[in-house]
């Protein structure tokens, strides 16, 4: 038995629970024999992908789900090899180049370019051309999208290109404009509750509505989170009557705590205990943006009105930084420092013109 | 002493031969004979032919040999003079003196009684599951040596292998060659697990055996590493016969700190691990977390344990004389700076052996030779260089209470020659820092370490040195700017980092800093980024596990799969109710692909403690100093300073000599 998020996933378009609209437009580009390439994106947990699933079934009908894993290995030009596992059918196939961290590009060019030489040749396929999806292509390297801008044009006669983001922000100009593009919002609150109706059923229980309200209250949107967290609950506590607490994940509670001994604290030994459990999380493989975010959201929410704004424009710049450099520990632990110095300075109500001239 | 006179009369003969390596592989193996080692590995240091007159007519005397001393024995000479000088001055201690007793082992007891047990466990046959063990550890730790020693105590045959040596690189590009050398080692595999009765059969009593793998193909190749692993399996599954147990042995090639390490395993990327060998790359991850591999890790071997080694093969080299011993201090350097590698504390000591010893002042240069050979004068280097920056004297500053008059007077000449810079306009008036006694041109020369590294070193230990939030605020976006400077690639990386991150921290660092007796600690970030890269391969397996199962499931299909962060984000909750009640419902009844890989809790566990006790080590200037901690850090930054708490530890440092 998998997971419910997996076992309970709408397969076709109108199978979808909500988004109609959405889904019929979908349809009808589907069946309308023009297919453009596409660029779903949305915050995680909204349904991209099972969209792309849906859409994918739609356009080639069954046999899109007789799927194989392969695992290939790409040469880069400095002669290194470079494994990838690339799941597949005879009508598409999806990469997460992220998997080959700076090699990306060579992944992307070879790849498309030996299924874009390759006519379809099953003659009974509904449409003539594969589908390449590829995964978190907003961590794509500019390298790599420039390749594949290049690609999209080439080889539109016989391959479409379905790219998955959360956000557009980091992908380049040009290969937003060579897309269509698809947002796909997360959903609001009373179509979280029906989903999750319909996953209680399907799995056989009945679900209070003020249970399921507290679980949808407690994750933003995120569908995949909510279903997962349902499925936990029910497993610690088979009922689900009565006072249920929805545990979050230990690595929220304890970005919550740091957040706190921040605010406790603002001494050059506070930010040797800081940074030790910074590591712990960063140990434990939190990303350290989620940590960041998770951190700072805990801190603006019990700090004062006036310095909200600065600790976020902070938290942005550090973000940034830790993208171009190589050792997540010091912008996190920056930032931190940075936070302390502004809330002792509000604190204890020194001048802030020093500090706003950084700004 | 025993071996040395039977091979007396045999080294007549082979030391004409000018051959060296034939030499001394009959040399040694005349050796082995009475003490049953196996393989011999060949002297790289062939420098101790070469031996110094002095040193080789100690030996002599000392063994009382009729030579009486030939000094005259100059370079290579293959005359009788050489022949009468000690028959052993071609062989390294450290193969010489090779353990064959347990009680000889520099090794903790009960890293020996793991051993051991296994070892039995799975020779005899009593544990179906002892099938690989792995060895890992440091280099210099015994490893080898210690399967030596229990092999012979146990009276087992250790079968190894040992890759066949090709031939340069002249086909680097053909596969086949890659091929056919696997191959060979595939029917070593198969030859060594299944005919193991060939002799045995002759004389009834079934020899028991083990396979030692310490030179392993080339599993930085992806198709090797592939067929490596099926042929492990295969092993480990093999029902017919007796099999025989595998023994691993990895060195770790510890991180070395530079840019390329964290990057390569910064953000999860899977490449990295085919950089490296080490457990996870040699076994299948199926096999490491399965029953059948067990994981024997070694540490450096302890100051007390090398200590104790040492001093015996001391006596046993020379007797109870005590005139031809190194001295207490240089046999302290050699351990202080072997860092647990016992190996290379045993060359030192060899090396430190053949440096005459004659007049005082002689003494003086051994010491000297000594630094040159361990690594402790990097170490110091290294000290005095974060001393330098996290000190930040400035011209002007009151000099240190411990100073002598001489490091007051230097001080003062230093700051003579100082030009005050020109002040600022008064709005950039809170930039003004009195001139800086650091050179930093001066320190980027004698930098031991690059700037990556010395960004971790001051990262570590920056907070004790500053007095308030805002001086650390200037200080760690200072870290923050340098370490996101330049560009993805290597030729954009700005090349001016070693000195904006100096001059960026002296800048922000208070001065004169206040002394408080901090002390200076070895970045923690190598430790956390290694279980960072295991918490990641447990991810990977979680990861599999989650789309196996969807793919097997035929409505559950799905593009994309999971992605790595939303594994460790979203799926540790549902992960640990898992573990909660399937650990109620059944023990071990339910098939085991039911059941997550347990790794998860590599990424799904964080409970929160407020103080938790880091596992920091201090950057020591001397062993001593780590010892009773006394030893403060203050006073130690000017050259003046640096010696004459050099000579306050050890007294192997004269002033002078460290002043260039």
């Amino acid at each position: 038995m998998s997971l419910w998020v997996d076992a309970y996933r709408p397969r076709t378009l109108n199978d979808l629970q909500y988004h109609k609209d959405l889904s019929a437009r979908l349809k009808s580009l589907a069946s309308s024999g023009d297919f453009p390439h596409m660029l779903f994106y949305g915050p995680s947990g909204a349904g991209k992908k099972t969209r792309i699933t849906a859409t994918l079934l739609e356009l080639f009908g069954n046999g899109v789900d007789k799927l194989k894993i392969d695992q290939r290995v790409f040469l880069t030009p400095s002669k290194r090899k470079v494994e990838v596992n690339i799941v597949q059918s005879n009508y598409h196939i999806e990469i997460t180049p992220s998997e080959a961290g700076n090699y990306d590009r060579v992944i992307i060019q070879e790849l498309i370019k030996e299924i874009a030489q390759t006519q379809q040749v099953d003659l009974n396929a509904k449409q003539r051309f594969k589908v390449v999806i590829i995964n978190e292509a907003d961590s794509l390297s500019r390298d790599a999208q420039a390749a594949l801008r290049r690609t999209m044009e080439k080889y539109m006669s016989n391959l479409r290109i379905i790219l998955c983001a959360n956000s557009t922000s980091r992908l380049i100009a040009p290969i937003r404009s060579r897309c269509l593009l698809i947002r796909v919002p997360a959903p609001s609150k009373s179509e979280m509750q029906d989903v999750m109706q319909y996953v209680s059923r399907r799995a056989g229980f009945d679900l209070p509505p003020d249970v399921s309200d507290k679980i949808i209250a407690d994750c933003d949107g995120n569908m995949r989170k909510c279903i997962l967290v349902l499925e936990a609950l029910k497993m610690q506590s088979p009922d689900l009557t009565g006072d249920v607490t929805i545990a979050k994940p230990d690595w929220e509670l304890y970005c919550n705590k740091v957040g706190d001994m921040i605010i406790a604290e603002q001494t050059p030994a506070r930010v040797m205990d800081v940074r030790a459990k910074l590591y712990e999380l960063l140990s434990h493989c939190i990303p350290p943006t989620v940590i960041l975010k998770t951190i700072a959201e805990r801190i603006v929410s019990r700090v004062d009105e006036a310095i909200k704004p600065q600790i976020m424009h902070w938290a942005a710049l550090y973000e940034v930084r830790m993208r171009n450099g190589t050792k997540k520990i010091f912008h996190l632990e920056a930032w931190v420092i940075k936070v302390m110095s502004i809330y002792k300075h509000h604190f204890y109500g020194m001048d802030l013109t020093e500090l706003m001239e950084d700004f | 002493m025993a071996p040395r006179k039977a091979s007396q009369t045999t080294t007549r003969k082979t030391e004409k031969n000018p051959a060296k390596k034939q030499t001394k592989s009959l040399l040694s193996a005349k050796l082995d004979a009475p003490s049953g080692g196996a393989t011999r590995r060949i002297n790289p240091l062939t420098a101790f032919l070469n031996v110094p007159s002095s040193a080789s007519s100690s030996q002599t005397s000392q063994t009382k040999d009729k030579g009486k001393g030939k000094a005259k024995a100059e370079l290579i000479d293959l005359t009788e003079d050489v022949n009468e000088q000690d028959t052993t001055a071609g062989q390294l201690w450290v193969d010489l003196y090779e353990p064959t007793t347990e009680v000889d082992l520099a090794v903790h007891v009960r890293k020996v009684n793991d051993v051991r047990g296994w070892l039995t466990e799975s020779i005899t046959g009593k544990n179906k599951y002892r099938k690989i063990l792995v060895l890992t550890g440091p280099a210099g730790t015994a490893k080898t040596t210690t399967l030596r020693v229990l092999a012979r105590e146990l009276d087992a045959d250790i079968l190894e292998w040992s890759g066949p040596t090709t031939s340069g690189f002249a086909d680097v590009s053909g596969d086949g060659d890659e091929d056919s050398a696997f191959a060979k080692f595939e029917s070593f595999m198969a030859r060594a697990s299944s005919c193991n009765n060939l002799f045995a059969s002759t004389s009834q009593t079934s020899r028991r055996q083990f396979m030692l793998l310490e030179d392993l193909p080339n599993i930085l190749h992806a198709d090797t590493k592939d067929r490596f692993h099926s042929l492990l399996r295969s092993l480990v599954l093999q029902k017919d016969g007796k099999p025989v147990p595998v023994v691993i042995v990895i060195s770790d090639n510890g991180m070395r700190g530079e840019a390329i390490d964290e990057r390569t395993s910064a953000g999860g990327w899977i490449g990295d691990k085919s950089t490296a060998i080490d457990v996870r790359t040699v076994l299948p991850s199926d096999l490491l977390h399965g029953q059948y591999v067990t994981q024997i890790r070694f540490n450096p071997i302890a100051v007390t344990l090398m200590k104790k080694a040492l001093q015996a093969l001391l006596t046993k080299r020379f007797g109870s004389s005590k005139t031809q011993q190194p001295t207490k201090e240089v046999l302290d350097i050699i351990i202080d700076s072997s860092n647990g590698d016992i190996r290379s504390a045993i060359n030192a000591l060899q090396f430190s052996c053949i440096v005459p010893k004659g007049a005082k002042k002689k003494r003086v240069q051994a010491n000297v030779v000594m630094e040159s050979v361990t690594r402790r004068e990097q170490s110091l280097a290294l000290f005095h260089l974060i001393g330098k920056v996290l000190y930040n004297k400035r011209k002007g500053d009151a000099p240190s209470p411990s100073a002598s008059a001489k490091d007051v007077q230097r001080e003062k000449d230093l700051d003579a020659s100082l030009k005050d810079k020109p002040l600022l306009p008064e709005w950039l008036g809170e930039h003004d820092r009195r001139t800086s006694r650091v050179d930093i041109n001066d320190i980027y020369a004698d930098s031991p370490i690059d700037s990556s590294l010395l960004g971790l070193y001051v990262h570590q230990n920056y907070p004790q040195f500053c007095n308030d939030v805002d001086e650390l605020a200037a200080l760690s976006e200072n870290l923050s700017w340098v370490d996101a400077s330049g560009g993805e690639q290597w030729y954009q990386a700005n090349p001016y980092r070693f000195h904006i991150l100096t001059a960026g921290t002296l800048h922000a660092l208070p001065s004169p800093v206040e002394r408080r007796h901090q002390k200076v600690f070895k970045p923690e970030f190598f430790g956390n980024l290694e279980k960072e890269k295991n918490a990641w391969s447990s991810v990977d397996d979680v990861r599999r596990w989650v789309s196996t199962r969807a793919l097997r499931d035929p409505n559950a299909w799905r593009v994309g799969g999971w992605s790595r962060n939303s594994i460790v984000t979203e799926l540790g909750g549902i992960l640990k109710a898992r573990d909660a009640t399937m650990a109620k419902a059944s023990q071990g009844s339910k098939d085991a692909n039911e059941r997550a890989p347990r790794q998860h809790r590599d990424f799904s566990h964080l409970p929160f403690v407020l103080r938790s006790v880091g596992r920091v080590e201090q950057l020591g200037e001397t062993e001593e100093d780590q010892q009773d901690g006394s030893m403060a850090w203050d006073g130690t930054i000017d050259v003046e300073d640096e010696a004459a708490a050099a000579a306050r530890v050890g007294g192997w440092l004269d002033s002078d000599e460290i002043e260039e």
